[in-house]
């Protein structure tokens, strides 16, 4: 995808200019950084002062060569943040809205509506009102109608952000189900790295409407740069997980990494074998030169320091356990260690520092 | 039967010249008030203003105004002559005052109720393939539904008041161009107060059913 525009906006001009070939690709910053607006100037829902969008060779705006599909023809399926679902038709009129233009289009591979509606679990909900259905279903319905129009790509507007929808209903889950079943391209906005680490492959940094940094997320949300940008964001790891047995007596469920390092995290009635994420910030893990002994905390891992990087007296330290951690320390932590690249270390973590994603 | 059969003939008359002068002005009033509301084009406030005008101007100039554009002398109302169309002083030029005394309110009304669509709705059914046509009758006017009954109830009631330029226009002509208003005017010039207040209490009804359920349909139609 090839992306360039230039939009004059209230407070700051949006500039963006790159390419990058992704699947999913996350445009990561603050709110108010221009990222709807950029999602909007891709769909073709606002004008574009200067610029050009390509998708898989196929132009959809060039100032320069006076072209400027419009959204009906740009083939970019929009789950905006709050969904927009048609609140005069039923689920199943909001589900079928699109799939007319989907039937005859066949650019993309089938996709049965059968197939969508259960890989989203929204099968049920086909005959009720749209007011009648809860947050997290309202966003997985309009997930079922964008990608029932069989778009090319699809953007996603912070589909984590609404603040209503409860843990269990996360479309978390579901967005990674769609990127493993329909191989739609996506474009995904969020402010919130946890997601980008879950989901995408490539990240864009965006601040003030430019571009700071993009690149694969382990690598991209690590430069210094990007961890300015990172001051009050919550900083956190993200590890793919089995199962191995849980006990609800013990309050913990043991489960394996894919290096085949094990970690107590707190008790979860999913079956042993199933796959899950789990996220621990990296405010929330400790460093010992020293393997500790007479402490509560479940996890003790060794490993290696991998780098630090510094910025504003904190310090940012990789460090190889199996997996890739990142720990975040004050520059006094680092110095009092004496903490360098190559030291062995432990890290400590409580069981009830993971939390599953 | 308390009725005389003048007052039925009046009642009547009135009341279908209203509707068919609400049925006239709906199209136009529903396609300006989307213009209005959803682009920009030259000469769009000042459009709006003329179509506004008849609101506020004295209702009896808007009839001078309308006689000198429909009288024989005009052009307009010259050619339509020839064809065989005569507006003044018969029921079409009733309809035609009613016509434009009205149309502010119905556009006033629709286009607010359009405006309250919420735009990104539009947009998001663009995305899915909706052309704009399609987009109109299945998104936007659906939900603006609502504001649109109501404005075409509020039109037909202010259609139904309507003197000024209904007397200038159409004249005051028992059988052929009197309406409920022009009657009441009628009786009570030549002293005839009952059959005054007879269609004072029809038109007082008439006004309350048709104000209430506009207002009704405004309050229950923001919930949407």
């Amino acid at each position: 995808m090839r992306l360039r525009c230039h939009i004059p906006l209230a407070n700051f001009d949006l500039d963006i200019d790159t390419s990058f070939e992704s699947r999913i690709t996350a445009f990561f910053g603050p709110s108010g950084s221009g990222k709807t607006t950029l999602l909007d100037a891709i769909a073709g829902l606002r004008a574009i002062a200067d610029g050009e969008i390509e998708i898989g060779g196929r132009t959809l705006f060039s100032s320069a060569r006076k072209i400027n599909l419009p959204p009906q023809q740009r083939g970019i399926g929009y789950v905006p943040q709050e969904g927009a679902l048609f609140p005069h038709l039923s689920v199943r009129k909001n589900i079928l809205f699109g799939a007319e233009r989907g039937a005859d289009a066949g650019n993309s591979k089938r996709i049965g509506v059968n197939y969508v509606l259960d890989v989203l679990e929204i099968t049920h909900l086909l005959s009720r009102p749209v007011t009648k259905i809860s947050g997290g279903e309202a966003q997985r319905v309009a997930l079922a109608r964008a990608i029932l129009s069989r778009p090319q790509l699809l953007l996603l507007d912070e589909p984590l952000a609404a603040l209503d929808i409860g843990l269990k209903e996360r479309i978390l889950p579901y967005l990674a189900r769609v990127r493993d079943e329909f191989s739609i391209p996506m474009i995904y906005v969020t402010h919130n790295v946890t997601e980008v680490l879950t989901l995408a492959d490539w990240v864009l940094m965006i601040r003030q409407g430019k571009l700071i940094t993009q690149g694969v997320p382990k690598e991209a949300l690590r430069s210094v740069s990007a961890i300015s940008q990172l001051a009050d964001e919550q900083l956190e790891n993200v590890l793919t997980a089995t199962f191995i047995e849980s006990s609800l007596e013990a309050g913990r469920s043991r489960v394996r990494l894919g290096s085949g390092v094990e970690l107590f995290v707190p008790y979860s009635s999913r079956p042993n074998d199933s796959l899950c994420q789990f996220g621990v910030s990296a405010d929330d893990i400790l460093i010992a030169t020293q393997r500790p002994a007479g402490i509560s905390a479940a996890n003790v891992l060794p490993g290696i320091v991998g780098g630090i990087e510094r910025f504003n007296g904190e310090a940012l330290l990789t460090v190889q356990a199996g997996d890739e951690f990142v720990v975040r320390l004050t520059s006094s932590a680092v110095a009092r260690l004496e903490l360098k690249e190559k030291l062995p270390v432990f890290l400590i973590i409580k069981t009830r520092s993971f939390r599953l994603l | 039967m308390i009725f005389s059969p003048e007052t039925w003939q009046i009642t009547i008359f009135s009341l279908a010249v209203g509707v068919a002068s609400t049925l006239l002005i709906l199209p136009f009033g529903i396609v300006l008030a989307w213009l209005f509301a959803r682009k920009e084009w030259p000469l769009k406030s000042a459009i709006e203003t003329v179509v506004l005008l008849p609101l506020v101007m004295p209702p009896v100039s808007t009839g001078l105004v309308l006689l000198k554009i429909f009288g024989r002398r005009s052009p307009l109302g010259q050619w339509l002559y020839e064809r065989g169309i005569e507006i003044v002083f018969n029921w079409k030029g009733v309809l035609i005052a009613m016509s434009v005394m009205s149309f502010p309110l119905l556009v006033r009304s629709v286009r607010t109720s359009f405006t309250e669509v919420n735009l990104r709705l539009e947009q998001i059914a663009a995305t899915l393939g909706a052309s704009p046509l399609r987009i109109f009758f299945v998104v936007t006017i659906p939900l603006a539904y609502k504001g649109i009954v109501a404005g075409a109830l509020l039109a037909f009631s202010r259609a139904l008041g309507e003197f000024g330029a209904t007397i200038l226009l159409a004249g005051n002509i028992p059988g052929q161009t009197q309406t409920l208003s022009l009657a009441i005017y009628n009786f009570v010039q030549l002293g005839k107060d009952p059959e005054a207040y007879v269609l004072l209490g029809i038109t007082v009804a008439l006004a309350f059913m048709f104000v209430w359920s506009s207002e009704w349909l405004l309050r229950t139609g923001k919930k949407l």
